[in-house]
């Protein structure tokens, strides 16, 4: 297979080599964050590109990386097998099979290999840390469950259920999940599933809506599991090219994610469930759907920038306006979050921070040891470093919505430099409101 | 007179989107009588995607599909029609903006050849694959 590698490259070239003939042609920008527009009309990234912030997203990327290869595996075992299970208490219990199953973009079997050191089957890191957990003790799986010691799949199902709830973000997904195909599909699988069960039988058909809508919850299991399917493998390697030295920019890191964009864009989005030796094509690979589409620009929109408020951190009341009419101005995903009271709360991302902490490289923790409380305060520190890291994703989305949907940033045609740079005041308008924190990541002593 | 695809096929600026097409199994589709509208990327076009990209669609068929329908719309659209026109639907659904003027631009695509006329269609050639969204 190809490697990624070459084109990045060239990409970079491409995008710095710009710089000078953008910036002298248009006359400067008069948005808040003009400094981030000539920057990403540079080829940059929203994260400005010392090597600082290097250091932090890549380490950060790394240690997401590793419970992400648990999340996709874990959903798509949720969306597949255990299916509509009412009492689902073993649904974290993943089994060998699905630990073994081959990434698509990892190891010799790969469709397209993005990862090029790693195996197809779960990190060895996570191995371990499902073996042992925090306390270091091999013990049944059932009391490291019960303990919570063990990986917070808490979060990823948080994420699919913003995804869910939102809906309606791009995309033909959601339509594809009121239409009577879909409804016809789930009623094969849930009388299949439900086979000599009169007790659930009997309730669906009481209560056909209420199954189906769990069918959709399922189906965006799927979703997710198999958007995450390639960041996991996306994030291994930039970590791996960081400890290589091939990196030496943020920008080199973000124009790996957008090549990572293009190389998953087209990849199928489905959901398949098995129930005995059958498997019932609830959404077909045929429908078209794609990773782009109607996965990855979906939840850039439901997790990054949306998500609901997040229950003991903060007190809103309707009624006066403070929380949004409009889904579509909600305002609590990671490039809004104060981290510091989410970080106490014990709330989604608390739980993402948590599963972080345990696959930190060395220099991310010797660094955060230097800063503010050292040890004690780690979790906010790398969810701060976390939030740098998904502006940085953020811009790569942005980057790859520019080469998809507009025009190469050495165009010569100042009409079409303009209309980038209006695509690009139009996104960071999203950042102009107090909470975001775009302003906050230009700065080092944001910790 | 030729149809779509025996133009394409004679022409040797789209061997990848006759290879695409081919591929897709959308051949029969593009010689019925129509009449169609199809942008058509030209090699170059195809050749400015990003590595990957056409790896994996290859790979999947009907999402493979789904982007060559985004560059055909059903009607027959030359110039002279498209003066006063800035939105098309293709046959994927999705709308595809037109600037039918000096340059004549469909999306963030150039037109570099147009009415291109075939029995069942127009042809206008583009510099750049055109996405959805």
């Amino acid at each position: 297979m190809p490697s990624p590698y070459s084109s990045t490259d060239r990409q970079t070239e491409t995008m710095t080599a710009t710089l000078d003939s953008t910036t002298t042609q248009l006359p400067p920008s008069t948005h808040k964050y003009a400094d981030v527009i000539h920057r990403l009309e540079a080829g940059g990234s929203m994260l400005p590109d010392t090597p600082e912030n290097l250091m932090q997203i890549i380490g950060i990327y790394k240690a997401y990386a590793v419970p992400m290869d648990f999340y996709w595996r874990d959903l798509l075992y949720i969306a597949e097998r255990v299916f509509l299970d009412p009492l689902p208490f073993f649904k974290y219990f993943l089994p060998q099979e699905y630990l073994d199953l081959p990434n698509h973009y990892a190891g010799e079997t790969a469709d397209y290999r993005v990862w090029q050191k790693g195996e197809a089957s779960a990190h060895p890191e996570l191995i371990e840390f499902m073996q042992k957990g925090e306390i270091d003790k091999k013990l049944p799986k059932i009391f490291h469950h019960l303990w919570h010691d063990r990986i917070n799949m808490e979060f990823a199902e948080a994420c699919m259920r913003a995804m869910l709830w939102h809906q309606g973000m791009g995309g033909r997904f959601n339509d594809y999940l009121e239409s009577e195909e879909y409804i016809q599909n789930a009623d094969r699988a849930i009388k299949a599933y439900f086979k000599g069960n009169p007790l659930m039988l009997g309730l669906y058909k009481l209560f056909p809506q209420m199954f189906y809508e769990k069918v959709r919850e399922l189906s965006y299991y799927s979703n997710l599991g198999l958007f995450w399917e390639v960041m996991a493998p996306v994030f291994f390697e930039m970590s791996d090219r960081y400890d290589a030295g091939d990196f030496k920019t943020v920008p080199d890191a973000m124009n790996f994610l957008v090549n990572g964009i293009f190389i998953a864009a087209g990849r199928p989005i489905y959901h398949h469930v098995y129930i005995g030796d059958e498997c019932y094509e609830i959404i077909p690979k045929s429908k078209g759907f794609m990773w782009l589409y109607e996965a990855a620009l979906p939840y850039v929109e439901a997790v990054f920038y949306r998500t609901a408020p997040f229950r003991g951190t903060k007190s809103y009341n309707a009624q006066a306006k403070q929380v949004p009419e409009e889904q579509k101005d909600f305002h609590y995903g990671i490039l809004y979050a104060d981290v510091f009271p989410v970080g106490t709360a014990g709330i989604p991302p608390t739980l993402l921070m948590q599963d972080m902490l345990h696959f930190l490289p060395p220099y991310l923790v010797e660094y955060y040891q230097q800063y503010c409380r050292g040890e004690d305060d780690m979790l906010i520190q790398l969810g701060i470093t976390f939030q740098r890291s998904m502006y940085n994703v953020t811009s790569a989305v942005f980057q790859a919505l520019r080469v998809a949907l507009l025009y190469p940033l050495d165009d010569p045609n100042p009409e079409h430099r303009l209309k980038n740079r209006q695509f690009f005041e139009a996104q960071l308008d999203r950042f102009l409101r107090p909470e975001a924190r775009l302003g906050d990541i230009q700065t080092q002593d944001y910790r | 007179m030729p149809n779509i695809v025996e133009i394409a096929v004679s022409n040797d600026a789209f061997q990848t989107l006759v290879t695409a097409v081919k591929v897709a199994g959308l051949v029969e589709a593009l010689q019925q009588p129509g009449p169609l509208t199809v942008f058509a990327p030209n090699d170059d076009a195809f050749a400015k995607l990003l590595p990957g990209t056409v790896d994996t669609l290859v790979q999947n068929i009907p999402q493979l599909q789904r982007i060559l329908k985004y560059h055909v719309v059903a009607g027959r659209y030359t110039t002279a029609e498209l003066k006063d026109m800035d939105t098309l639907t293709s046959l994927e659904g999705a709308p595809i903006p037109v600037r039918c003027g000096d340059p004549f631009e469909v999306k963030n695509a150039t037109v570099l050849a147009a009415d291109i006329e075939a029995s069942n269609g127009v042809i206008h050639v583009i510099d750049t694959v055109i996405l959805m969204g």
